[in-house]
């Protein structure tokens, strides 16, 4: 009885495989039948799939070519190491076939660079700000915001940002800011203009107006709000134009590039330029400090170790010379010293030494950097140190990236001439970013600031940030 | 025991006959392919990231490299962004800022095809891009990742 199921199921089985491909061999026969309509019908249907096939493969061969003949017009990317006329482009376009009687009007979809036009790549940057704070004596009323008012919209920062490709080593680079300033007038600054040549990944060279390379913050956010987490930068980074501490401007050469280190990841930065820096005091005053500055020096190391994705640490160095040249702002008029000043004539070396640990990697964003900003009077002893930090910590939760920043300024203005406007000057910021898709940002951000010498500040800002 | 292994074979021989032959060849990986002219032969995983990230621009010989990538959807964009340890919202947001910084000329060239990547690679010299294992044409030319190719043990690139 056992052994009869045992041959039933083996039977079975013998059937199964043996109809599976016998059903196979059966619709094969079927379609290499005989039959004289089937046969043209298949061979109709084989010739369709050809067409179709070459026609398809043109419409690829052509979206290639202008791939390849944009970068080939004047300022753009041509590969220029690579012959125009490769081999491999003459062996795959020589042998079109010939011109089809009826192409499908439908080419694939290609996506086009809606960033380039004529082989420049265009870019901008903007904002829409609205801020209020708890006090009407004017603060940092620059980009556009009315100081001394309970709150206001301005627009920050527009900008206009292109690239363009000259040769295969060469390119150029330009950033155009339209900045508001008050009474809703604006200014332009071409904040960057430079022409780079890269020889290789070790050595890149940079003439023209830069930014800079002071610390982690001005190298990853450059001007555009919408690549910030947080609606303001910390003040130690803010532009020079907006009341910040730091030389955020020169004219001269940028040499970057990686050193040979294996997994550490070790690059540089030297650059040397002329700066002058005018900022205006942010304790509206109504003063700006014309720094008529020497030419700067600033050297750099970072490192991102293979090791650590997402970790980048660095220390720079920087010096110029500078003054203490104090001129009201609407009339450019030199303001009198008061008594016992060392006098207009009267020059600072400067020296920023910066040092920061960064990890930005899995939606995690953890930013901190330190400086101390020394100005030593030239031939005396006398000099004002003024340490600064922030630390910022932010983390992607869907579209939503909640964050929180701590900030320390100590430029005591009782020993201090140079940047007395700002003092000390610390405290939180929290806030939430909302990305409303790959190119709109909404942030809330409410600040609290301890001030020496003065009531703390608390202000809320409101930002719409965008790319195109 | 004889019918058993009878029946298992029979079974296993209709289990591979009703296998998806190119689903498999999936499962070997995603090459990286080169122009055929490249004289480079093998890539770290490092280095290849970097190429990726934009933060590695040249070959070895100086030659600039060209990114070639797929759209979204595509199981070669899936590797990438699984390379970069990115989303498909930061990766693009990050090639916005590599742009701005000034790291990058423009984003990558993305292409719909596995034939215009063809095409790319071979009107680029320096051109490096990702193509499943399976779809790899003749013209392209697939290069090593920590010495081993796509269906190797430990292959990186999925």
């Amino acid at each position: 009885m056992r052994r009869g199921r045992i041959w039933a199921r083996i039977r079975c089985a013998l059937v199964v495989a043996l109809i599976v491909p016998a059903c196979g061999w059966a619709q094969n026969a079927g379609q290499n039948s005989s039959d004289p309509d089937q046969e043209t019908i298949r061979q109709l249907a084989e010739q369709i799939k050809q067409l179709q096939q070459q026609d398809h493969d043109l419409l690829e061969r052509i979206k290639i070519l202008e791939v390849k003949q944009a970068p080939a017009s004047p300022g753009t990317e041509a590969d220029a190491s690579s012959p125009s006329t490769s081999p491999q482009l003459a062996q795959q376009t020589a042998p079109l076939p010939a011109p089809l009687p009826a192409p499908t009007p439908t080419p694939p979809a290609v996506p086009h660079d809606r960033h380039d036009l004529h082989g420049i790549q265009w870019r901008g940057f903007g904002e829409v700000n609205y801020q209020v704070l708890n006090q009407r004596q004017p603060e940092l009323a620059t980009g556009g915001f009315v100081g001394g008012s309970h709150g206001n919209f301005y627009t920050g920062d527009f900008g206009l940002f292109l690239t363009s490709r000259l040769t295969a080593k060469t390119s150029v680079l330009a950033e155009m800011i339209f900045e508001e300033g008050d009474a809703q007038s604006y200014s332009v600054d071409l904040r960057r203009m430079l022409l780079r040549y890269e020889y290789d990944d070790h050595l890149k060279f940079s003439f023209g107006r830069y930014q800079t390379n002071i610390g982690y913050y001005n190298w990853a956010f450059r001007s555009a709000a919408w690549l910030q987490t947080t609606a303001d930068r910390p003040l130690v980074m803010q532009y020079a134009s907006d009341g910040g501490l730091l030389p955020t401007q020169a004219i001269g050469v940028s040499v970057t590039g990686a050193i040979p280190s294996g997994k550490l990841g070790l690059n540089y930065v030297a650059e040397y330029g002329s700066s002058d820096t005018v900022r205006p005091d942010i304790s509206g005053d109504g003063f700006v400090t014309d720094e008529n500055n020497g030419n700067q020096t600033n050297v750099g190391l970072f490192m991102r170790p293979d090791g650590l994705r997402g970790l980048q640490i660095g220390t720079s160095y920087y010096h110029d010379q500078i003054s203490n040249n104090v001129l009201n702002a609407s009339s450019g008029v030199q303001v009198p010293l008061p008594p016992g000043s060392l006098g207009y004539s009267a020059r600072y070396g400067q020296t920023i030494v910066n040092g920061y640990v960064v990890y930005v990697a899995h939606g995690v964003e953890f930013l901190n950097e330190g400086f101390l900003i020394r100005q030593a009077l030239v031939g005396g002893p006398l000099h004002f140190d003024t340490p600064a930090f922030y630390s910022q910590f932010s983390k992607q939760l869907g579209r939503v990236r909640p964050f929180v920043r701590y900030q320390y300024v100590n430029a005591n203005s009782n020993v201090n001439s140079v940047i007395d406007d700002v003092g000390l000057r610390y405290g939180p910021s929290f806030g939430v970013r909302y990305d409303l898709n790959d190119y709109m940002a909404f942030t809330t951000q409410l600040d609290h600031t301890v001030r020496g010498g003065q009531p703390d500040l608390n202000g809320l800002q409101l930002q719409f940030a965008f790319t195109f | 025991m004889l019918v058993k292994s009878i029946t298992t074979l029979l079974l296993l021989g209709l289990s591979v006959c009703s296998l998806d032959l190119p689903g498999m060849a999936q499962a070997e990986g995603v090459a990286v392919v080169v122009n055929s002219g490249n004289p480079a032969g093998n890539l770290s995983l490092g280095d290849l990231r970097k190429m990726f990230a934009g933060t590695k621009r040249s070959w070895p010989g100086g030659q600039a490299v060209k990114l070639i990538t797929r759209g979204p959807g595509c199981p070669e964009r899936a590797a990438l962004l699984r390379l970069l340890a990115m989303s498909e919202s930061e990766y693009k947001q990050y090639w916005t800022a590599q742009v701005f910084r000034g790291e990058a000329d423009a984003e990558p060239l993305v292409v719909p095809s596995v034939g215009m990547q063809r095409e790319a690679l071979g009107v680029f010299s320096g051109a490096i891009s990702l193509v499943n294992a399976p779809d790899v044409k003749p013209g392209m030319k697939v290069i090593k990742i920590d010495n081993l190719l796509p269906g190797a043990a430990g292959y990186a690139v999925r």
